[in-house]
């Protein structure tokens, strides 16, 4: 058989239905904060298992910043009390930076969404990568049949002369800075900036050298953020739909 | 099983005849070259040479005289060396002499403008703007593209020199990426060094991992249980195949082939869904760790696991067809973008794209990682060298791999899947090599340790860092619309290559 048309047809509909799945037992998120009180100061199992320092225990105050987690979950495997376990969300996207951090004990800060937005309905994305290229790739699956983007108004496109929106991966070294700079600047007004993945928001494991990859925020204003390393495509959409302001 | 390399030292003046002289014998080839500071205020550079006969090899060191920064280049001889050769121009400041292109090729100048060079403190390099190579004569005009392409895609800049639509040079400007990964490695505590080992390349977390994992445990002196190795493999092979599932689907999408284009996607997914159930997350991430692997497969994940391998065979045997056995497909691909097995094999072009150019070379039948050498599905070969063959290779592969991944499945040794290796120091003076062969090919991470133990050197060579330039090569006297084409077959890696 050599037929494409058939081959489309016999596949069926096979875009996810259930927006914003949580993910499956056997995938690990990012990790979560539970009221229940941590063993502090003895402890800090948490604080040591943390690649990148997401991580601070000030007396049974447990603050986790999910723009610097890169989700390998060994705090959920070293914490003893429960205080931090896994979250399989798919819904992980935020508008502010202060709201990826999180505590066992603050109730976390929400904003709601702006009103009045121009892009409700469809978004143009101009997609800019500077060194995360798994997240550039979940960026593309998020438009396969299975999680299909575009039936949400949102379409990549070619030029950033036609773009409503700048979404950024990676962490942005120096010789992306102004390549970056002078994208956003030929984007028309009104325009947003997303940072997907945890590079593109804090520099992640690249933060802090001598390249100066601290991701996107010193660089331009964001609308929303998009924890993970990558994010998964669903937060990707996440994302994007909250950036519209489409979602609450 | 280890990679075992000799270590021997060398004068900056004799390096490059003996590289060549190694070189000469059957089934050898050049690895990786780099400088690093030897401890005693000198600097010395670095030479690997790969024996392909014995899964192992020679580390060449010259050290450089006091003063000195410079050595005479081996890249007239051995035409492999020439990007490792500017790439320690730019982080170490150290010139090679008699370098028929030299140029900077990692940093660039107007981004670092006062900075020293970061590996070494010296003075940096290549102060002045990017030399492009000009191509003269009437009629020849200049296409810039990039560093920010059309489509979602790495950075980096294409200068095309052209007579009216054909390509007669390409130079490739890449860099922009450069985030510093190989000093922060060096500065990491070993135990935290795999995280950022395997997002150098993210979209290869499992090779550069398994590349990173082999390395330490040669510096540790372990061997991993036999069951991390045959899981450690599993996770490899996923990320092949859906890499070279993905690859087929893109390819379509470049000669305008959208049915074939949607369909490949989702079959991507569900190898990564595959992974997913292995490994935790979609891109293999935080598994493969030095020691073993980070969690078992219980026997309900690894009879899903066959049971998916098997759908996805199924659905393949149905969707390859659609694509190879096209003739308006084979018409576009066949004859385009053609990469001579001569300059392939001078050039040290690696992976699927060097099978395509008449190579046999694979490192999965060479060197020790996972459960390589020992078994390894058979190595595909063709020789025609173009767009057409290069997607032929990953077919033969996804087919092979299928096969091996069941097979491994089927036959999971029992035991630990892990040594705990985390309390160890390393020893001092050592040093140890991964190489893997990853889903774009040859992946090497060369780890050496000070007199204090410490990391006085992490070097990453990406299968890309040998491949950009058989691109360059394949796209002379091509269409500048066959291009995309061209780029889509070699599918390279432009952070792995910054780093």
């Amino acid at each position: 058989m050599n037929n494409p048309l058939l081959s489309i047809i016999k596949t069926g509909i096979i875009t996810q239905k259930d927006l914003f799945p949580d993910l499956t037992d056997d995938a690990i998120g990012l990790p979560s904060l539970t009221s229940t009180p941590c063993r502090s100061a003895d402890c800090m199992k948490c604080v040591s298992a943390c690649p990148t320092r997401a991580i601070t225990v000030d007396d049974d105050l447990v603050t986790l910043d999910r723009g610097s987690c890169l989700g390998c979950n060994q705090c959920v495997a070293a914490c003893p009390s429960g205080t931090i376990v896994a979250d399989r969300s798919t819904k992980t996207a935020v508008r502010t930076r202060k709201e990826l951090v999180i505590s066992n004990q603050v109730k976390p800060v929400t904003t709601s969404a702006p009103t009045k937005l121009p892009f409700q309905r469809s978004l143009h994305v101009r997609e800019v990568a500077t060194g995360d290229n798994a997240c550039d790739l979940e960026v593309i699956a998020s438009t396969n049949a299975i999680f299909d983007i575009a039936r949400f108004g949102i379409h990549f496109v070619a030029s950033p002369r036609f773009a409503d929106a700048l979404l950024l991966t990676g962490p942005v070294g120096r010789a992306m800075q102004e390549p970056l700079r002078r994208c956003y600047d030929a984007m028309a007004e009104p325009r947003l900036v997303i940072a997907a993945g945890v590079s593109a928001i804090s520099g992640g494991l690249h933060g802090g050298g001598y390249a100066e990859a601290n991701g996107v925020d010193s660089i331009l204003p964001v609308s929303a953020y998009i924890p993970g390393d990558p994010p998964h495509p669903w937060s990707i959409i996440h994302g994007l739909m909250l950036a519209m302001g489409r979602l609450e | 099983m280890m990679n075992m390399f000799k270590r021997v030292e060398e004068t900056p003046s004799a390096l490059a005849l003996t590289v060549k002289n190694w070189l000469a014998h059957r089934g050898r080839r050049f690895g990786h070259l780099t400088a690093r500071a030897n401890g005693k205020g000198q600097f010395v550079i670095e030479a690997l040479a790969l024996d392909r006969n014995t899964g192992g090899g020679l580390i060449i060191t010259a050290p450089l005289t006091e003063g000195e920064l410079k050595y005479p280049s081996l890249t007239p001889e051995t035409p492999a060396a020439h990007w490792a050769e500017r790439a320690v121009g730019d982080l170490f400041g150290i010139q090679a002499t008699g370098h028929p292109r030299w140029k900077s090729l990692i940093l660039h100048s107007d981004a670092w403008p006062d900075d020293p060079a970061p590996l070494s403190s010296l003075e940096r390099l290549h102060k002045e703007p990017y030399p492009f190579l000009e191509v003269s004569g009437e009629g020849v005009h200049e296409i810039p593209v990039g560093p920010i392409h059309a489509g979602i895609i790495e950075p980096g800049h294409f200068r095309f020199s052209c007579v009216g639509e054909i390509i007669s040079n390409l130079d490739i400007r890449l860099g922009y990426q450069h985030r510093g990964v190989e000093k922060r490695l060096a500065e990491l505590p070993w135990q935290q060094m795999r995280y950022l080992a395997e997002s150098a390349g993210s979209d290869t977390a499992a090779g550069n991992a398994l590349a990173h994992a082999t390395a330490m445990e040669t510096i540790l002196g372990i061997e991993p249980p036999p069951r991390a190795q045959a899981l450690r493999t599993v996770a490899l092979e996923l990320e092949r195949l859906a890499n070279h599932v993905g690859d087929l689907g893109a390819l379509s999408g470049d000669i305008g082939y959208s049915a074939c284009a949607a369909l490949f996607p989702p079959m991507r997914g569900a190898v990564l869904a595959l992974a997913q159930l292995l490994t935790g997350t979609r891109r293999q991430r935080y598994y493969i760790k030095p020691g073993g692997v980070a969690r078992d497969l219980d026997d309900t994940r690894r009879t899903a696991l066959v049971q998916g391998l098997v759908d996805i065979s199924r659905r393949l045997e149905e969707l390859i067809p659609l694509v190879l056995e096209n003739p308006a497909v084979i018409e576009r691909m066949e004859g385009t973008g053609r990469l001579s097995p001569t300059l392939a094999r001078d050039f040290g072009i690696v992976g699927p794209a060097a099978r395509a150019s008449g190579s046999h070379y694979d490192a999965r039948e060479v060197f020790a990682h996972g459960v390589y050498p020992g078994r390894a599905p058979k190595v595909a070969s063709r020789t025609t060298g173009d767009v057409l063959a290069r997607a032929q290779i990953r077919v033969d592969e996804i087919h092979a791999g299928l096969e091996f991944l069941t097979e491994l499945l089927d036959d999971l040794p029992k035991g630990a899947i892990f040594i705990d290796c985390d309390q160890e120091k390393l020893p001092l003076d050592a040093v140890g090599v991964g190489i893997v062969e990853a889903w774009r090919g040859e992946l090497i991470h060369w780890v050496t340790t000070d007199r204090t133990g410490a990391i006085s050197r992490y070097s990453i060579k990406d299968p890309s860092f040998n491949n950009w330039t058989g691109l360059a090569i394949a796209a002379r006297g091509n269409l500048v619309a066959d291009f995309p084409l061209c780029n889509k077959s070699f599918n390279l890696s432009y952070s792995g290559n910054d780093l």
